[in-house]
């Protein structure tokens, strides 16, 4: 494995809420992608490197030694039946065989462990890709978690002020009753008051006349010439 | 010029009359009255949804590390009214203002008071106009 923080690993605990699930899944794949930045496939290439390797390589070499024994006694032999053992001719084609088997264990082995380094660099290059695109699907889920949770808490929101809207209607109403009762005599005024405001153009017709006389001066003195 | 002189002075119905008595009557016992304080609910609680929706944003910003916020640290504990309605009534703030305004400016409150009926007892206010009666000057029994 590449990093520490391994997102196929993260399971969310079943009954915690849409934001801390949000919040948990954000932090996993921040923190994955933030090792993503530096890490390279060879830090988990360890992970993959065949343990008994350098035992298949002994083995193989063990196969190619056995087979330059072989060899070597076969062109021993030849030689013999040739009467050349021991001839400059025989020594030249050991010396060609041993070459020919050294060169095989050499190619055997480097084959080998490219094979090995070769597949622990691919399957540690695949592991990176893996938890990246694994980080990248968190993010998203942690996303879906935090819009289910705001939608909720929207819907309680809009569905609370319903409620309230109801209870504040029927205090409105009440308010209004109260104010009703305790307005009913500026209320009953105010009818009178419209009522004898009408009242004085038809009280006028019916309004009754007074004559009044006032003396005057000649008034005084026939009343005095007469006494 | 022989100085008399006639005038012709047109009188109310003595029925408008006594209407008019009465009215500025009423007016006055009216007017005495005074303000009569509301003590119930004026606004209403937040709902348990509304409550709900609040601790989801605390849920919200505490999953991310962020301040989170008491509902109740902002509103007292609502009041429990008739029909089970909770609400917030300014009863109490009323009344405080007032008792600040006797404490404070104990002369003007009197004063205006003295305008009214005592909201208690229902005596007459020092002041009301039905405790400084005026003569009419109408032909007119008066109140009858």
């Amino acid at each position: 494995m590449a990093g520490g923080a391994n997102p196929n690993n993260v399971t969310p605990p079943a009954n915690v809420n849409p934001f801390n699930a949000a919040a948990m899944a954000q932090g996993v794949a921040m923190d994955r992608v933030g090792q993503g930045l530096t890490a390279t496939a060879a830090d988990g290439m360890s992970n993959y490197t065949n343990p008994y390797e350098t035992q298949v390589v002994e083995a193989t070499l063990r196969d190619v030694g056995s087979q330059a024994e072989m060899g070597m006694n076969n062109l021993a032999a030849q030689a013999q039946q040739a009467k050349a053992f021991g001839g400059s001719r025989h020594g030249i084609a050991m010396s060609e065989l041993g070459k020919s088997f050294n060169q095989q264990a050499l190619d055997q082995a480097a084959r080998l462990r490219q094979q090995g380094f070769t597949t622990a660099l691919g399957a540690s290059q695949t592991d990176m890709a893996t938890q990246l695109g694994a980080a990248g699907q968190l993010a998203g889920l942690g996303q879906q978690a935090f819009n289910y949770g705001k939608d909720i808490q929207n819907q309680q929101m809009v569905q609370g002020a319903l409620q309230q809207q109801l209870s504040q209607a029927l205090i409105d109403a009440a308010k209004g009753q109260y104010a009703g009762y305790t307005g009913a005599p500026g209320n009953a005024l105010q009818q009178i008051i419209s009522a004898l405001a009408g009242a004085p153009s038809s009280a006028g017709q019916l309004a009754g006349e007074t004559e009044k006389y006032q003396p005057g001066l000649f008034n005084f003195l026939q009343v005095a010439a007469s006494a | 010029m022989s100085g008399g002189s006639k005038s012709t002075q047109k009188n109310l119905p003595k029925f408008y009359e006594q209407d008019l008595q009465q009215g500025m009557d009423f007016a006055q016992d009216v007017a005495a009255v005074g303000y009569t304080p509301y003590y119930g609910p004026d606004v209403a609680a937040f709902s348990p949804m509304q409550n709900a929706s609040f601790d989801s944003t605390n849920m919200m910003a505490g999953a991310f590390n962020m301040p989170t916020a008491d509902p109740a640290n902002y509103m007292p504990e609502p009041t429990t009214f008739a029909n089970g309605i909770q609400g917030y009534s300014s009863a109490p703030l009323y009344g405080e203002a007032v008792d600040a305004l006797a404490a404070n400016r104990p002369g003007q409150k009197n004063y205006i008071d003295s305008f009214f009926v005592d909201p208690v007892t229902g005596a007459p206010g020092a002041n009301q106009p039905s405790a400084q009666p005026v003569q009419y000057e109408m032909t007119a029994k008066r109140g009858k």
